[in-house]
């Protein structure tokens, strides 16, 4: 509806998924990543990674989504990893304590 | 910016009016003159409290959010509130992080609230015939704006 609008794009790399998040993420575009989301965490021959760079806003629906992610790429013992997250989302993940969980690459 | 200066938004409870909210946050927070990183904490605290509202004051029906901001000397407040009935699940009635907790263990309840704690300089949420939560955060340029 507004300027920043999210959008994200998927790119496959050697034996690596990436998905690149752009724009905001609240709850209005919750469910879109939820369902680019859900097919790739069962690839677990894969390394899942976020990238970031783009991510202009997170709240706490962004967040959870993240630790639906976390877990479920946990249970299933599959890499999943964060790249390239700008300053004041990395403030959030601190701040939440997700951060621990986290595999954070700067890339 | 002597007196109160009050602007009122009302928007449906719906997701994607969302954004909306947090862009006349930005407009009205920029007029006062915050930093960027102050503005950026509003953005999500209010977004929080807005979730709330389009989530669980009025159970899939029809419903309204009214954003009244409140432009002070001091400080900026934002109410947010809706005519809903009030029924939270209570892991978000309760703020929590995930700090101190193993990957078994965590969860997103009680994440926004935690998060408009963490944020803002006061958090207040009334229910009654509705709920009401109040953001404050203080300008921290107040000094030199006197």
């Amino acid at each position: 509806m507004l300027p920043n609008k999210f959008s994200l794009r998927t790119e496959n790399r050697d034996g690596q998924t990436v998905v690149y998040l752009e724009g905001e993420l609240d709850l209005e575009v919750a469910s879109q990543l939820r369902t680019a989301m859900e097919p790739l965490l069962s690839l677990t021959d894969r390394r899942l990674t976020l990238n970031l760079k783009d991510l202009t806003y997170i709240d706490s629906t962004g967040i959870g989504i993240l630790i639906s992610v976390l877990k479920a790429r946990h249970a299933k013992s599959a890499p999943f990893d964060v790249e390239q997250v700008p300053g004041q989302i990395r403030k959030l993940f601190d701040m939440t304590g997700i951060t621990p969980f986290l595999i954070i690459r700067d890339v | 910016m002597a007196k109160e200066r009050k602007v009122t938004l009302t928007v449906p409870a719906q997701a994607e009016f969302v954004d909306l909210i947090r862009l006349t946050l930005y407009g009205i927070a920029s007029k006062m003159k915050f930093l960027f990183e102050e503005i950026e904490d509003m953005k999500v605290a209010v977004s929080e409290a807005v979730n709330n509202a389009v989530l669980h004051a009025y159970g899939g029906e029809d419903g309204l959010i009214e954003v009244v901001f409140t432009a002070s000397a001091q400080e900026l407040t934002i109410r947010v509130s809706d005519n809903g009935i009030s029924f939270a699940p209570a892991d978000d009635t309760e703020s929590a992080s995930l700090h101190g907790k193993s990957i078994e263990e965590i969860q997103s309840g009680g994440l926004g609230l935690y998060l408009m704690q963490a944020l803002m300089d006061r958090v207040e949420v009334k229910r009654l015939g509705g709920t009401t939560v109040t953001l404050v955060k203080k300008r921290s340029n107040f000094e030199e704006q006197a």
